[in-house]
């Protein structure tokens, strides 16, 4: 009937939100408002008040998702599946989670002592792994079958993973060249470019000819591709911009930048400084 | 019920067991994601095995330096001399005892208690990888000029270094404890049908007395490491610990290695030591429960958090914490576990007497050799408690730290050979195994040995400090003779296992006879680790109690 989950998610929820409630008119509230979220008089403290209203309703929220979802209770899953048994299963599927999650920890780490973007991007790191863990977490005893549970955590996730990842993946790529860019000659910004989409149009051949390609091989190559444009884009900022020659054009002082030689703009010279682009024509 | 010495047949297939699921990908992402607990202890032993020739590295280049103590010619500096000996003496511990056991016991002890695979599985592969980038970030920062404060004031610069230290310190300590943590879980709750906590096999029970001794002592290092990267951001404070030239952060962090703290590193000596004399002699072992009550006492008698040296009052009126009573009686009373522990041992040999035939494997010369370094550290140990000897602050305490660590590096080794078959799936190298184990034993002695009696001439435990007598030179040559016999040691146990990583042969389900589960699964083990659920245990050795084909009586 209800499984252990529900239960257990259920009765926290209940207490949170009593004690929610409890201390809304413990603190100075009135009337119906700790009952009614405020809506019919006031709730006293706010802060502690929303915060034990929340996390009850999140808990009562994740018990009826467990119900739903029939949680880990095989005796509930055999009935819910019409079988007499289900075998039990050990989450033995590899993960990258964890080494995922141990290097965002180890970014937190650096960060914390050198740099403040290194910690947050760390710490989006570690969030980013908190959320994807607890969902595999729930969907390996989501069933007895592995398979299913596997389709369960693909539908829920995969419409949040694909496009947050694309999105990652693009912005960091797009960076990383972006940095390499400015940092080579312009003639090996042409040269890179060209790699990069004659590449890209091989990428598109093999896809297109549904090329077979063994894992690890792909793997491998996507590992490399990644440190390279990752490494190449750190290296290059690290370098900082290469020298830039902004000049003059007659009858539009100060808007060389549209049309400067090395198709860049205003730029001090290689000392990472940007001016405004107006005022420094040479 | 008849009992029986040599273990009955088993007939376990090497299909896949129903309860396991097997991994749907293979190869470079397997290795570096799966949460099979073999995996995940072959990565832990693995990066231990590197973090030992690391250590060793930098042991013999200390000893080199130590034999000219008037000049720091190798390390350029006193303080680059002192970071190097800090970094050696933590690491020894934390970078390279007790991994070396964690991951021992990640791929043995769920198959000991008859587990499909560890608790937490994702937890422990996270632990693997979190210990390894905590380790680089940590050994990066004291290369970089960083460490646990400075002895001149040269490294003022190197604040950040010194941070990174800290975060990079406390992030292995995390990564152990949740190791540890994945472990004691198993050890406690994943146990098959019949296996009461009594019947644990012992090096199961000797990890879950670890791990519950390191998850109450190395979270106060974890907040000795806060207190000192507060005071390194804000400044000298309370404890002092902000790069003002002296050793205010090692000495926050240097009960670590210190006895009785130093012993926990080595609780799981132990239980390798009745793991493996018993079934090598082809006997049963006696008096299996006063076994686990010796590793408990050991267990108890290592919890040493609360002998924090920096934090003692400095006061005349008040007695030191090492003079008080309860220090004395821990330090004289550890010797009494490790001694009941080789009686036993010594025991099951003279009643397996005839079973043996040749030289003996290399993993019962390993255990015994670790037993005997164990047993000649704690009485090293005793000495050093004992007040008119005095040797509280002489190297001594080094002495002892070496003994007792590279007791349990010896036995962490002598597991290795012992369990190959089901960590690897083929044996290492037997002659090449004795020759390991006797270079770890005896440059253990011959190191350890002679630190503890070169604080009888009042050599100073800080390396910086010559010895005041010509004895004291003579010992420190034959400690550097000492780490360079570990070295061939640690070269061999490279060899062997770059040997058996090539090798094409699988070893035997059971090569040596065992009584405890690991045994009754295939070589390799496959995932899961049983082709089906074990037999109902009845004893604290199962395949030598297991029901026969004819029913029920074995």
């Amino acid at each position: 009937m209800f499984t252990t989950g529900f239960k257990f998610f259920f009765g926290t929820g209940v207490a949170l939100a009593t004690a929610g409630v409890l201390y809304g008119y413990t603190t100075g509230g009135n009337h119906m408002g700790p009952l009614s979220l405020g809506w019919k008089g006031g709730v006293g403290e706010h802060v502690g008040y929303g915060l034990l209203v929340g996390l009850g309703v999140t808990a009562m929220g994740v018990a009826l998702t467990l119900i739903f979802f029939r949680d880990a209770d095989p005796a509930d899953q055999a009935d819910y599946m019409g079988v007499d048994d289900i075998a039990p299963s050990a989450p033995v599927t590899a993960s990258p989670w964890p080494i995922v999650g141990a290097f965002g920890v180890g970014t937190m780490a650096v960060g914390l002592v050198l740099n403040t973007a290194v910690f947050i991007t760390g710490l989006v790191i570690v969030g980013a792994v908190a959320i994807e863990w607890m969902m595999d977490a729930w969907a390996d005893r989501a069933t007895g079958d592995p398979a299913a549970n596997r389709a369960l955590r693909n539908r829920i996730m995969a419409p949040i993973e694909i496009p947050a990842a694309g999105t990652a993946l693009v912005a960091v790529g797009v960076l990383a060249v972006s940095r390499i860019f400015l940092n080579v000659s312009p003639l090996g910004a042409v040269v890179i470019a060209g790699v990069v989409a004659v590449v890209i149009l091989g990428v598109g051949v093999l896809g297109a000819l549904d090329v077979k390609m063994n894992r690890n091989i792909a793997t491998g190559l996507a590992l490399v591709v990644g440190v390279v444009v990752l490494g190449g884009g750190v290296w290059a900022t690290v370098d900082g911009e290469r020298e830039f020659h902004p000049h003059e054009i007659e009858g539009e002082e100060g808007h060389g930048g549209d049309h400067a030689e090395d198709d860049g703009e205003d730029h001090a010279e290689d000392d990472g400084e940007h001016s405004d682009g107006d005022t420094d024509s040479e | 019920m008849t009992m029986t010495d040599s273990p009955p047949a088993t007939d376990i297939a090497h299909a896949d067991s129903a309860a396991a699921v097997a991994s749907p990908v293979a190869g470079l992402y397997e290795a570096l994601t799966s949460t099979d607990h073999k995996i995940i202890g072959r990565l832990w032993l693995r990066a231990g095995v590197l973090m030992l020739i690391g250590a060793v590295a930098l042991g013999v280049l200390l000893g080199f330096e130590r034999v000219d103590g008037a000049s720091t010619d190798i390390f350029g500096g006193d303080n680059a001399y002192f970071q190097v000996w800090a970094l050696y003496r933590i690491g020894l511990a934390l970078l390279v005892a007790a991994p070396l056991f964690i991951g021992l016991a990640m791929v043995v002890a769920p198959m000991q208690v008859g587990s499909t695979n560890i608790a937490f599985p994702r937890a422990a592969l996270a632990s693997a990888w979190g210990f390894m980038i905590g380790a680089v970030i940590m050994i990066v920062a004291v290369l970089a000029g960083g460490g646990w404060g400075a002895v001149d004031q040269a490294s003022g610069d190197e604040r950040d270094a010194v941070a990174l230290t800290l975060v990079g310190m406390a992030m292995v300590v995390i990564s152990l404890l949740l190791g540890a943590l994945c472990v004691a879980t198993t050890v406690v709750s994943m146990r098959v049908k019949g296996m009461t906590l009594l019947r644990a096999p012992l090096f199961a029970w000797s990890m879950l007395v670890a791990s519950a001794v390191w998850l109450l002592t190395l979270p106060v290092l974890l907040a000795n490491l806060l207190i000192a990267y507060v005071d390194l951001h804000n400044g000298p404070g309370t404890f002092g610990g902000g790069l003002s030239g002296d050793l205010s952060i090692y000495g926050q962090v240097d009960w670590l290695v210190q006895q009785p703290q130093v012993y926990a590193f080595a609780i799981p000596v132990l239980g390798v030591l009745g793991s493996i004399v018993p079934v090598t002699a082809g006997v049963r072992a006696g008096r299996h429960g006063l076994s686990m009550g010796l590793i408990g006492f050991f267990g108890l008698l290592s919890v040493g958090a609360w002998a924090q040296p920096y934090f003692q009052p400095t006061s005349d009126a008040v007695v030191r914490y090492d003079e008080k009573f309860v220090y004395i009686a821990f330090g004289i009373a550890a010797i009494l576990p490790v001694l009941g522990a080789l009686g036993g041992a010594a025991d099951a040999l003279f009643r397996g007497r005839n079973n043996f035939a040749g030289l003996p494997p290399a993993h019962v010369l390993g255990a015994l050799g670790a037993g005997l370094l164990l047993l000649v550290g704690t009485a090293a140990g005793v000495a050093r408690v004992v007040e008119p000897f005095e040797l509280g602050d002489r190297v001594t305490t080094s002495g002892v730290m070496n003994l007792v660590l590279f007791s349990a590096i010896a036995a962490a080794v002598a597991g290795m050979w012992f369990w190959a078959p089901k960590i690897g799936g083929s044996e290492l190298p037997p002659m090449m195994g004795r020759l390991v184990a006797v270079s770890l034993i005896g440059g253990g002695l011959l190191l350890g040995g002679a630190q503890v009696v070169n604080g009888f001439f009042e050599t100073s435990v800080v390396p910086l400090v010559a010895p005041t007598d010509d004895v004291g030179d003579a010992l420190n040559v034959v400690s550097l003779l000492g780490m360079l016999l570990i070295a061939v040691g640690v070269l061999g146990l490279v060899a062997a296992l770059g040997k058996a990583l090539r090798s094409t042969e699988t070893a035997a389900d059971d090569p040596w006879g065992g009584h405890t589960l690991e045994w009754a699964t295939a070589t390799p083990p496959p995932p899961g680790n049983f082709a089906e659920a074990p037999a109902l245990v009845t004893s604290e050795a199962p395949l030598l109690d297991a029901p026969t084909d004819e029913g029920g009586e074995p």
